[in-house]
């Protein structure tokens, strides 16, 4: 079968064709068919691995436009995965510059790590002597993402990264924002969460991407939520994305469902609304959408008991 | 298929701006045997959004709509993506120990979730009775080239579905239009995201992502796209002209449901299925 490569040059991008028998491919992991390859057919071939056993987060990788661990990853699966294929595709990871081949510069990714602060400040109660003790839940609460890795599996496929990064970081960098923001020792949470919001917190798209892609099972996209509710608790609203959230809340608690007209005027505010005249007018005559919902919405049946319950929830679960 | 009747959750976006969405699924499932019973007092399951400033408010909601369809003794059916994903993992939560926990609350109400319900989308009903599709068919769609975009949350997180399906390889939207005859063109961007649900926050992304789809689809010469997801719809119809100008291209493409793809298969009028419905002209399809 072939496997194609993704080479450059440092002046030329090109497409690298490796002839290979099955008996070549089958039976190893992506990262030993990469070294196998550089061994026997282009020693110019550069990639980047040291652990070899999913721990170092250097081996990241694209199989056919979607990222994988080298070395966790086992070409019979791939081979599964895409049909038994008369070729694959291995490329450097999206969303990241590449230097060499498959090796691509981590320097922008960790500068953005930097803006979250990922080191804790400890609570004034902790001190050298006492150390800082920690519950089992407030570990637990914390610990898969202290699995994370740095291997940019999730970045690379991030669609709002795609799009435009200057106004966004990677998943990870999130996913250690919660880590440090929900950790029981840390004295400011808003050390964290603050550079989170203002490096994009609320523009996620919610592609989910970075949970699928995650080799350690994280989900940035989880992370970045729980850093949203944490946003909302400590009253930091300001934007379209916590407009937008809220008016959902409100919808469901005024009568259970959406008002797709509140919706807009409460996300946008009216005056930035006047701007969506166009799309309001095509969908009114096109009958999709009802003005007279301008006057609010019937409530659904057992809307009240809904109210009761949800009444319930927040009184228990108040901190 | 066996007539099969299904406790029928709409979600917002099918009662509002995706009507035809829903006159459309209405056109076609006494055809093929389904029968929906719409859940009497379903609530809007969040979207995602809600559950970013009360989650436990947006968990004990979609528990109760849940237990709404255990009482009805069916299965569950959605054709929205997104609201399949979170009532999924709703559903998730509650069955790994929530469950106790937020019965007391839906209590208030006399009632219980029990965990006993499953819960399913339109595209997985074709896609386990391809035979019965395919034998419905009066008009094989063979001259309609089309792409077939999925939107993220009828695949991902793979996890959240039980690895039902592939999320880099998915099948079953394919199975599915093939057995109605259409031609499917290939298309780089079928896994990708509309952007819906940050088209307020981050509207410039959003804008290139749904633009991209569209640009993409026309490129290798697509009649159409065809979704499972009605927001991907909604977003890829409603704003296709504002966001198309914005980029500077002059490319306009319908964007049809699946609901309305099968319609068209099974020889239903423009009328039923809501072509006419559509911001970008899809009446022509036919
Ligand atoms: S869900 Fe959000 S963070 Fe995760 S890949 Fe998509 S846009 Fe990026
Ligand atoms: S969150 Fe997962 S995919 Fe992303 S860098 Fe960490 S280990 Fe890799
Ligand atoms: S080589 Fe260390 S994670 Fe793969």
């Amino acid at each position: 079968m072939k496997i194609l490569i993704d080479r450059f040059n440092g002046v030329d991008k090109f497409v690298q064709a490796y002839d290979l028998s099955i008996d070549e491919v089958k039976g190893k992991t992506l990262l030993a068919l990469l070294q196998h390859i550089k061994r026997t057919q282009d020693i110019s071939l550069n990639f980047t691995s040291a652990c070899r056993m999913a721990i170092c987060g250097a081996c990241g990788v694209r199989v056919n436009g979607h990222s994988y661990l080298a070395c966790d990853t086992k070409m019979d699966d791939l081979l599964k995965e895409y049909d038994n294929p008369e070729s694959l595709k291995i490329s450097p990871l999206a969303n990241f510059k590449v230097l060499s081949d498959l090796v691509v510069d981590w320097e922008p990714s960790i500068e953005n790590l930097r803006k979250i602060k990922p080191t804790i400040t400890p609570k004034e109660a902790f001190s050298d002597k006492k150390g800082c003790v920690q519950t089992q839940a407030e570990v637990d609460a914390i610990k898969k993402q202290w699995d994370c890795i740095l291997c940019g599996c999730c970045a690379s496929e991030c669609n709002k990264l795609e799009a435009d990064s200057s106004d966004y970081m990677e998943p990870f960098v999130f996913t250690h924002a919660f880590r440090a923001a929900y950790d029981s020792r840390s004295k400011d949470a808003l050390k964290h969460l603050k550079p989170s919001i203002a490096n994009g917190l609320w523009m996620c798209v919610h592609c989910q991407e970075c949970a699928d892609r995650c080799p350690k099972g994280i989900s940035a996209a989880d992370d970045i939520a729980m850093l949203r509710v944490m946003a909302m608790k400590k009253g930091l609203k300001d934007g379209t994305g916590p407009a937008h959230a809220e008016a959902f809340l409100k919808d469901l608690e005024d009568t259970g469902r959406l008002n797709e007209i509140y919706l807009a005027l409460r996300s946008e505010g009216v005056l930035a609304n006047t701007t969506k005249i166009d799309i309001a007018y095509n969908l009114m005559k096109a009958g999709k959408m009802n003005p007279l919902h301008i006057f609010g919405d019937e409530e659904i049946e057992g809307h009240e008991d809904l109210v009761k319950m949800i009444e319930a929830a927040r009184a228990a679960n108040k901190e | 298929m066996q007539q099969k009747d299904f406790a029928f959750f709409p979600g917002c976006v099918l009662s509002q701006a995706a009507k035809e969405s829903k006159m459309s699924l209405e056109a076609i499932a006494p055809i093929l045997g389904i029968t929906l019973h719409e859940i009497k007092g379903w609530s809007c399951c969040g979207a995602s959004q809600a559950q970013d400033v009360d989650p436990i408010a947006a968990l004990v909601a979609n528990a109760r709509n849940i237990a709404l369809a255990e009482n009805m003794n069916m299965p569950m059916l959605t054709t929205c993506s997104t609201c399949m994903l979170t009532l999924t993992r709703a559903k998730a939560a509650l069955d790994k120990g929530a469950k106790d926990r937020i019965n007391e609350y839906l209590a208030k109400g006399n009632m219980k979730y029990q965990g006993n319900n499953e819960i399913t989308s339109l595209l997985w009903i074709l896609y386990e009775n391809l035979d019965t599709l395919k034998s419905k068919v009066v008009k094989p769609l063979s001259n309609l080239k089309v792409a077939l975009f999925y939107g993220c949350h009828s695949i991902r997180p793979e996890k959240s579905y039980n690895a039902k399906e592939s999320s880099t390889n998915p099948k079953s939207f394919e199975a599915v239009v093939s057995a109605l005859g259409a031609t499917i063109v290939p298309f780089e961007k079928r896994l990708d995201c509309c952007g819906f649900h940050a088209s307020y926050p981050a509207v410039k992304s959003v804008q290139k992502m749904s633009s991209q789809i569209v640009g993409n689809a026309d490129k290798n010469g697509a009649d159409c796209v065809v979704t499972p997801c009605p927001l991907c719809q909604m977003q890829l119809d409603i704003y296709q002209e504002r966001y198309q100008d914005a980029m500077g291209s002059e490319i306009r493409k319908p964007i049809i449901h699946l609901s309305q793809l099968v319609g068209l298969a099974l020889g239903l009028s423009n009328e039923q299925l809501g072509l006419d419905l559509n911001i970008i002209d899809a009446t022509k399809l036919a």
